[in-house]
């Protein structure tokens, strides 16, 4: 039945297929996309051949990897916003994170390995840079002395300040910065500096992609289910690696099964995998992720981000599905397409709304208190209701605030990509309207 | 989306759009129905305290907050409008307190010993309570009790917020109004003792609820019957020292009271011996009744929420019937399917077996065809590599396509092409049968592909004469899909499992479209096909059984299908099957009273087939409901295991049905799933049937988008299509 199967899809997915040569030719010619995020950046960038055109229309891109990727970004939004614990398994945006960057990964390393991961980390670094110097700013202006610090003092302290400047393992933070009673709550740089992990474990990554992939090519199944092996022991406490070593290994595990995902979609090898077998196999392994979650419950309940063996298992079968389904869009279909800018947009400067992103959510705080002040929320019953929908409010108001912080840092991801820089990529052209890809 | 053709050709287009617009209906109704199931069952637990009940109790505080004369003062404190006051019962009179009630069982035990004693006392009742035995709490009040509030559903108010506690004595409030018609401002709170156990956790309760206008009865004589201690403790505790007056706690509900009974039984007699009044707390205090009558929207809101809760409770326990039933429905099914097909596959595949002498005579093919452009071509092949000898006659009803041109040009020696206007599929088959030239006739689809041995496979049993028809066996092609996987499963199931068993018991209700084969005479004998209903293949098959005749499975007879690709297309195909088989059933209605063979069929396969394709999947979603009521409420782990257990059974039927079928059991990998996702499309679907049957509503044919990849292993041609909607896994 295989030549049967086969024939099939290549009818049903006459459009899908049109889309993979238009990726294919893409990846090949090189032209450099409008809409290449500098964390998961499309290979061609590098290859310079086309560094120096103006911004185009996005015209080779998975459009439906950047939508999930657009999702997972806003996901985290509002998951650091509002702290639903759901929100972790309606969605794993990391583990979907992970996939897409492990895919593009996967495509880049058809170049010598050692450029190809020089140039993701000088795309990882500098936008990072901006983001450290403010943070550190602050939390010096706030008195915090790295070398006191009660949690990492002394000169060990100081030397992991070097994360914020290369992020080898997640950086140092005071956990109480400033005053209760100040501007920010006494907690805001662990809010905003807590995000960081993402990019240790993505350097992380990005450096043992190479062995992976040469790992995966040699022995796909064991190299893919690895990872999960690796949660289990060291994400369920049978194996505890004490402090930051330990959290880098639990994240490279937890996550790991989905970086490699990303290499089996990218080698066409999830596609071989009739799609009962791989979507069957996938919901047992999340009703596995389900079971072990409803046993190990942590502070914050259902919040898969503080069960790792849970959330290892629960991304990995969720990834398989979504990737198993890739349509491989060029265009966001129906009525999707009318998001087509803001995908754009989040894709192109998906760095930056991540490491801003918290920072940017207490900032929210300041504002907003600002409406007590106003003449008419004087009274009682004014201030109680702006008290309940405080939060409501916070969301309304992180969207423009990373938009700021998009027009204020985003262009660094552009010169880190050796690119012209740009204030706002949302792939609408200035000149000459849209050009269709 | 699918491509929908009409077999009525022109109006397509219009009708399409009408179909569209009424869409969401086959959904709402359904899912209303659902979602009220699952609302009356919330209801239910809810007043059964499996909802939002908590049980945590707090411990002991300080009590540095607690005014003394609070602590050092009596069992009734009054904190309303800002009075900070309590009050004791005069000596010579006790107020007889019960707690947690109304009980079924031990509360009109404790009111008829009242009775027999004329003594009055005060019932602290919940609401949960309440509302499930509105009748008791009217008897008290009849009777002269008084009635206080002990919260919704009991728990320990110093750990709820003031939302909660408004919403608990309101909740309590309502449920006493709809049962007696009454409203109280008495009040005890759960886990309460004496005064002096106030602390600072409970005091600011008791204060907040004196703003709600209660007041607060706790008690300075415990009883401590909640214990059974026996009816002598239970006496000893509950008497006061010294002639002195008393508010003593009981309580009526919670457990086995009879000790309680038993006891007041003895201890009413002997203390008013003492000269005890046995008063309700108004009189004993001399305050005007703590119980006001409520009339107008209130009451009736009362009454209504009371009602609410009896129709759940009544619905629910409907619903544990029907779940019962389904449940012993589903088992004895699966149990008879495994006995029943393990008895035929041994008689069909004993050694020596023959259904008579050999059949070698030549067979026609019937092949109606409509706009099967796509198709024929690999169809017609197929039939051309068969063993057995064979005419083929292809019935074209008014392809638009050129399906008979392709046929045509074929030039193939034994193929005819019968050209008519569209008719739909029934005329072409009788068409068909008109220009046939042999009396057995084999009738598939113009999308089906037939091993070579097909034909021959599937007219063996015609060596026995009583054989009127048979039914081959239809496989699923593309099956490497999710949901070509499911319905993989459910075929190999269906024709390996449901037809051995309807062949033994000899009621099989359908040949499948895509593969059948008739007896010529059998046929002229019942008058041909008819379009009477919208599944031909059940009302020809039922029409035989009723004229006497043997219809059998033949189960190397197999025909390659391809299945629906999209829940659309194998929405519109499951409809028109359900609808259709009802309507063959209401059709051969009239067998159940008949004489002879039809009668037979009519008492026998008729209610078996009602029963387990029309009845049982009706009570079907019983199942989802009490399984996600049970994950969601609990016992979560006890419901989960036992629906493994049915999903096991599941497994090993089906595992069964793939070994008789020597299928790869890799699909069964995909049953976990399809129980969750799968069975309910089906079982909405037969519902949208039922409303359609119901409503009168009609029904028009779809056809489906076809993509062409099935072959048949070892089939003639390398690359082979077939489809349409017409084979049918379950008989």
């Amino acid at each position: 039945m295989t030549q049967g199967y086969q024939g099939y899809q290549g009818q049903q997915d006459y459009q899908g297929q049109q889309g993979y040569q238009g990726r294919q030719g893409f990846a090949a010619a090189g032209p450099v996309s409008a809409v290449s995020p500098a964390e998961q950046a499309a290979p061609a960038a590098d290859t310079g051949t086309g560094s120096a055109t103006a911004p185009r229309v996005p015209s080779g891109r998975d459009r439906y990897l950047d939508l999930l990727r657009s999702i997972a970004l806003v996901r985290v939004v509002v998951y650091h916003l509002f702290g639903w614990a759901w929100l972790s398994v309606l969605f794993p945006s990391m583990g979907v994170m992970f996939a897409l960057a492990g895919s593009l990964m996967a495509r880049s390393l058809k170049r010598p390995a050692l450029s190809v991961i020089k140039s993701r980390v000088r795309r990882l670094l500098p936008p990072l840079w901006a983001f450290s110097a403010v943070a550190l700013a602050l939390m010096f202006a706030g008195g915090w002395n790295p070398v006191k610090d009660p949690d990492n003092g002394g000169t060990w302290g100081l030397v992991k300040l070097i994360d914020y400047i290369i992020p080898i393992g997640a950086p140092p933070y005071p956990w109480h910065v400033g005053s209760k009673s100040g501007l920010l709550e006494d907690t805001w740089a662990v809010q905003a500096a807590g995000p960081l992990w993402y990019l240790r474990a993505y350097l992380w990554f990005v450096v043992a992609s190479p062995l992976l992939l040469w790992a995966f090519r040699k022995a796909p199944w064991p190299t893919l289910l690895a990872p999960l092996g690796l949660t289990a022991i060291v994400g369920t406490g049978l194996v505890t690696i004490p402090g930051e070593t330990g959290n880098a290994v639990t994240d490279f595990a937890v996550y790991g099964g989905c970086w490699v995902l990303g290499f089996a979609h990218h080698e066409g090898v999830l596609a071989r995998i009739p799609r009962y077998v791989s979507v069957s196999c996938s919901a047992l392994v999340m009703a596995f992720g389900l079971w072990w979650a409803s046993g190990h419950l942590g502070p914050d309940g259902w919040d898969l981000n503080d069960i790792p063996l849970a959330q290892a298992a629960w991304s990995f079968g969720f990834v398989v599905i979504l990737l198993q389904y890739s349509p491989s869009w060029q265009e966001l279909p129906g009525r999707l397409a009318r998001w087509d800018k803001l995908v754009t947009l989040s894709n192109n400067r998906a760095v930056t709304i991540y490491l801003w992103h918290n920072l940017l959510i207490m900032a929210t705080v300041p504002i907003i208190d600002q409406a007590y002040n106003l003449p008419f929320m004087e009274s009682d019953r004014a201030a109680a209701a702006l008290d309940s929908t405080y939060m409501l409010w916070m969301f309304f108001l992180v969207w423009p605030l990373i938009g700021l912080a998009i027009l204020a840092f985003g262009w660094i991801e552009d010169i880190a990509a050796k690119r012209a820089p740009r204030l706002w990529p949302n792939g609408v052209r200035k000149a000459g309207g849209r050009r269709r890809g | 989306m699918a491509t929908r053709t009409s077999r009525q050709g022109a109006a397509s287009g219009a009708l399409a759009g009408s179909r569209r617009r009424r869409l969401p209906m086959r959904l709402l109704l359904p899912l209303l129905v659902l979602i009220a199931l699952m609302a009356m069952l919330m209801l239910r637990g809810y007043v059964h305290s499996e909802i939002m009940a908590d049980h945590r109790i707090q411990p002991e505080a300080a009590t540095d907050k607690v005014p003394e004369k609070i602590l050092d003062g009596g069992p009734v404190i009054d904190t309303r409008s800002g009075r900070t006051t309590s009050m004791s019962v005069p000596d010579k009179r006790l107020v007889l307190t019960f707690d947690d009630g109304p009980d079924p069982t031990w509360t009109p035990k404790v009111l008829d010993v009242l009775k027999k004693h004329h003594a009055h006392a005060v019932f602290f009742v919940t609401g949960t309570m309440t509302s499930r035995y509105p009748d008791l709490v009217k008897r008290m009040v009849d009777e002269g009790h008084e009635v206080g509030l002990h919260t919704f559903n009991h728990p320990d108010l110093s750990f709820q917020s003031k939302g909660r506690i408004d919403w608990e004595l309101s909740q309590n409030q309502l449920a006493i109004t709809g049962a007696a018609g009454v409203r109280t401002s008495l009040f005890r709170p759960p886990y309460s003792s004496f005064a002096d156990a106030m602390d600072d956790k409970s005091w600011p309760v008791t204060e907040y609820i004196g703003t709600r206008g209660y007041i607060t009865v706790v008690n300075n004589t415990d009883s401590e019957d909640w214990k059974k201690p026996g009816v002598d403790e239970i006496i000893r505790r509950a008497t006061p020292h010294d002639g002195k007056g008393a508010i003593v706690l009981m309580h009526d509900s919670g457990g086995d009271r009879h000790q309680t009974v038993q006891a007041l039984d003895k201890f009413l007699p002997e203390l008013q011996a003492q000269g005890y009044q046995f008063q309700n707390l108004t009189e004993a205090l001399g305050a005007p009744s703590a119980l006001t009558p409520v009339t107008g929207a209130d009451l009736w809101k009362g009454k209504a929420w009371i009602f609410l809760v009896q129709a759940s409770d009544d619905i629910t326990d409907v619903l544990v019937v029907g779940l019962a039933v389904i449940g012993a429905l589903v088992i004895s099914r699966f149990v008879l399917m495994l006995l029943l097909s393990g008895i035929h596959a041994r008689r069909v595949r004993r050694k020596g077996f023959s259904w008579g002498p050999p059949v070698t005579e030549p067979v026609s093919v019937l092949v109606p065809a409509y706009n099967e452009a796509k198709c024929i071509e690999n169809t017609v092949r197929s039939l051309t590599a068969s063993e057995h000898p064979i005419e083929i006659i292809v019935v074209d009803d008014g392809s638009t396509d050129g399906t008979a041109r392709i046929v045509e040009a074929m030039g193939l020696p034994n193929v005819r092409v019968v050209r008519q206007m569209n008719a739909g599929k029934p005329a072409a088959l009788n068409r068909g049968l008109a220009n046939s030239s042999y009396d057995l006739i084999v009738m598939m689809d113009g999308d089906t592909v037939f091993e070579p041995a097909t034909v021959r496979e599937l007219v063996q049993p015609f060596g026995d004469p009583r054989v009127g028809a048979v039914a081959g066996n239809a496989k699923v092609g593309n099956r490497d899909s999710l949901i070509g996987a499911w319905q993989h499963i459910e075929y190999v199931m269906g024709f390996n499992l449901d037809r051995r068993m309807y062949d033994v018991l000899r009621c099989m209700p359908t040949i499948p479209g895509a593969v059948g084969a008739f007896r010529r005479s059998a046929l002229e004998r019942v008058g041909g096909m008819s379009d009477d209903t919208l599944a031909e293949d059940t009302d020809i098959t039922m029409a035989l059984h009723r004229d006497g005749w043997r219809v059998v499975y033949a189960e190397n007879a197999r025909a390659w299908t391809e299945a629906p690709e999209t829940v659309q297309q194998l929405w519109s195909q499951r409809y028109r099957w359900s609808y259709g088989t009802m309507q063959a059933i209401w059709k051969h209605r009239r067998a159940l009273v008949e004489k002879g063979p039809s009668g037979r069929f009519g008492r026998v396969g008729l209610p078996l087939v009602s029963l387990f394709m029309v009845v049982a999947p009706l009570l079907a979603p019983l199942i989802d409901v009490f399984l996600l009521y049970g994950v969601v409420f609990g016992p979560t782990q006890k419901t989960i295991v036992a629906w493994l257990g049915v999903l096991a059974i599941q497994a090993i039927c089906a595992a069964y049905a793939f070994r008789l079928d020597r299928e790869r059991m890799t699909h069964l990998i995909s049953l976990p799933l399809q129980q969750i996702l799968y069975r309910q499309l089906m079982y909405v679907v037969l519902l949208q049937s039922w409303i359609t049957a119901l409503t009168g509503g009609r029904l028009r044919w779809q056809k489906l988008r076809r993509t062409g990849v099935v072959e048949a292993p070892g089939g003639p041609v390398p690359r082979q299509r077939t489809h349409d909607g017409d084979r049918r896994p379950v008989g």
